[in-house]
């Protein structure tokens, strides 16, 4: 089971804002752009097109924080915004 | 003096922070319990027993009335090494004395939460916290409602391992890769009478399983299977600063996702017959502090305190993961000095004796004693080299393709000689093992 089918399990109240944003300007520098693997939500996707080559979508997050860690607070990267997202809004596990 | 909305306000409704607002609304405290998800639970994940007697202590209604999954009687460790596995379990009927459950954090925080407005704490669900200040006389806690700032006395920190309230006051130093472990998890249908079955269980009894050696020689990684009423939860853990390097399946030929490796866990020969079912009805992603007593943050200053995983207190023991009840220990003696300041009238104190309470509790006293424990769980001999050891001594045993090579101890003893480990190797972690656990 491809980890896009175990997030089809998942369920999100998405917000209309964005709790964390990608400052790809950060990524063009990054070169081994952990954030293709670390994320247990795959929300990075390397696209050629974008800048830095990373794509990022807030939606199918499911607010583990690691992005936070391995890019936010890492002096040689920080292209990641970190927040939680707004109240009431987000993913939502029923069992946890 | 001015008036504050609440005495206490706690941010986080998952087990510490419920477990405070309980212990102060019990004890007469205006307490608020902050929460950003719409019911309590829908944020919170857990890959863990709930070792329950801190809730049995403070809670007259468990664990007859919450909802809980299974008694946990049996513990196993598993080795993995290639096609092998060796295993140790422990399975005692004396284990059934003791309150030591699996649970759904769906279904028991929300219990719990509703227990602690009985008491009458005021539940505040939907509020995210952006904010946490404090001045001269009093904290203000900054939320994203509108006219959502709520004053108070005192603030717990309880909102989890990437604590806002942490950050915004500065208590918790900014975390890096070697300070976390990320986990990934399923939940899968598998049937009651499965898992009875297949788990060699009664009806209301449990298993925890906890695996390592996969990747071979891979430090820090390492996979469970908890035992539900009708599901099962596997797991993988591995530390931040290992996954981003092992392996060559990331960006730049190094790295592997966690995923990846809990998808190859599950078709391994010697796992697959535990974990086939129905469907998967749930993944989640956590992070977990993997801290050890020297490492560990600061956790208050002045009138906010941090408990629970937002002061880093999780343990990971390799045999069992610890962490749910020291979130409540940890948000229980909160409460207290909270008590204690409202009692005396002075709430400058408050974190500092949360603080110097929590030195002095079992908590703090078994991260101390296991001070060295996250070092030695790094070795990568642990995870290559002694499973190994072990696999071909015990080869050697039952094998009948091995008979004729001698006496088992000298089996034992090639085997070791055949792998990467030296004596002073094994001499050294056997001591280092020995003094950490």
């Amino acid at each position: 089971m491809s980890v896009q089918d175990s997030l089809e399990t998942v369920n999100w109240d998405v917000s209309e804002e964005a709790h964390i944003t990608v400052d790809n300007d950060h990524c063009v520098t990054c070169e081994d752009k952990p954030c293709l693997h670390l994320c247990p939500a795959e929300c990075f996707d390397y696209q050629e097109d974008q800048k830095g080559g990373i794509y990022f979508a807030y939606e199918p997050c499911v607010e583990c924080g690691a992005c936070m860690v391995f890019c936010a607070n890492d002096p040689e990267k920080g292209a990641v915004s970190w927040s939680k997202s707004e109240g009431g809004k987000g993913v939502e596990f029923d069992f946890g | 003096m001015t008036a504050t909305d609440f005495d206490v306000v706690v941010v986080g409704a998952g087990r510490a922070g419920t477990a405070a607002a309980y212990k102060l609304a019990q004890s007469d405290l205006d307490v608020a319990l902050v929460e950003r998800a719409k019911q309590p639970g829908m944020k919170n994940v857990t890959g863990g027993v709930l070792y329950g007697q801190v809730v049995a202590d403070l809670v007259p209604e468990f664990p007859e009335e919450a909802p809980l999954e299974r008694h946990v009687v049996e513990h196993n460790i598993k080795l993995l090494h290639g096609d092998a596995e060796v295993s140790i379990g422990y399975r005692d009927m004396a284990l059934r004395e003791e309150p030591n459950y699996t649970l759904m954090l769906g279904k028991f925080d929300r219990w719990f939460v509703d227990r602690a407005v009985d008491e009458g704490a005021v539940f505040l669900p939907e509020t995210t916290v952006r904010d946490v200040t404090q001045s001269r006389d009093h904290a203000v806690v900054h939320t994203d409602r509108e006219n959502g700032d709520l004053t108070c006395e005192a603030v717990v920190g309880a909102d989890g391992v990437n604590t806002t309230v942490g950050r915004a006051t500065g208590i918790q130093r900014t975390m890096h890769n070697r300070d976390m472990a990320l986990s990934v998890k399923q939940v899968i249908d598998v049937g009651r009478d499965t898992i009875e079955e297949r788990f060699n269980l009664d009806s209301d009894e449990g298993a925890a399983y906890i695996y390592t050696g996969f990747p071979e020689g891979a430090p820090t990684i390492g996979y469970f299977i908890y035992t539900f009423d009708e599901y099962i939860s596997v797991g993988a853990v591995g530390g931040l600063e290992v996954l981003r390097w092992l392996g060559d399946e990331g960006y730049g030929e190094s790295g592997t996702p966690l995923y990846s490796l809990l998808e190859e866990f599950m078709e391994l020969d010697t796992v697959r017959p535990y974990v086939q079912g129905e469907s998967v009805q749930e993944y989640q992603g956590i992070l977990l502090p993997e801290l050890s007593y020297d490492s560990l943050p600061e956790r208050y200053d002045r009138r906010v305190a941090l408990v629970g995983d937002a002061a880093g207190l999780v343990l990971n023991k390799g045999y069992t993961f610890r962490g749910l009840d020291y979130g409540i220990k940890s948000g229980l003696l909160a409460a207290e000095s909270a008590i204690a300041a409202d009692r005396a009238g002075d709430w400058d104190g408050f974190g500092r004796r949360y603080d110097e309470w929590l030195e002095d509790s079992y908590v703090l006293e078994d991260m101390r004693q296991h001070r060295h424990l996250p070092k030695f769980l790094e070795n990568e001999r642990m995870y290559g080299a002694y499973p190994g050891i072990a696999t071909e001594t015990l080869r050697g045993m039952y094998s009948a393709g091995s008979d004729g090579e001698g006496l088992t101890w000298r089996q034992a003893l090639q085997a070791f000689r055949r792998s990467d480990a030296g004596v002073l190797d094994l001499l050294k972690d056997g001591y280092r093992g020995f003094r950490s656990l």
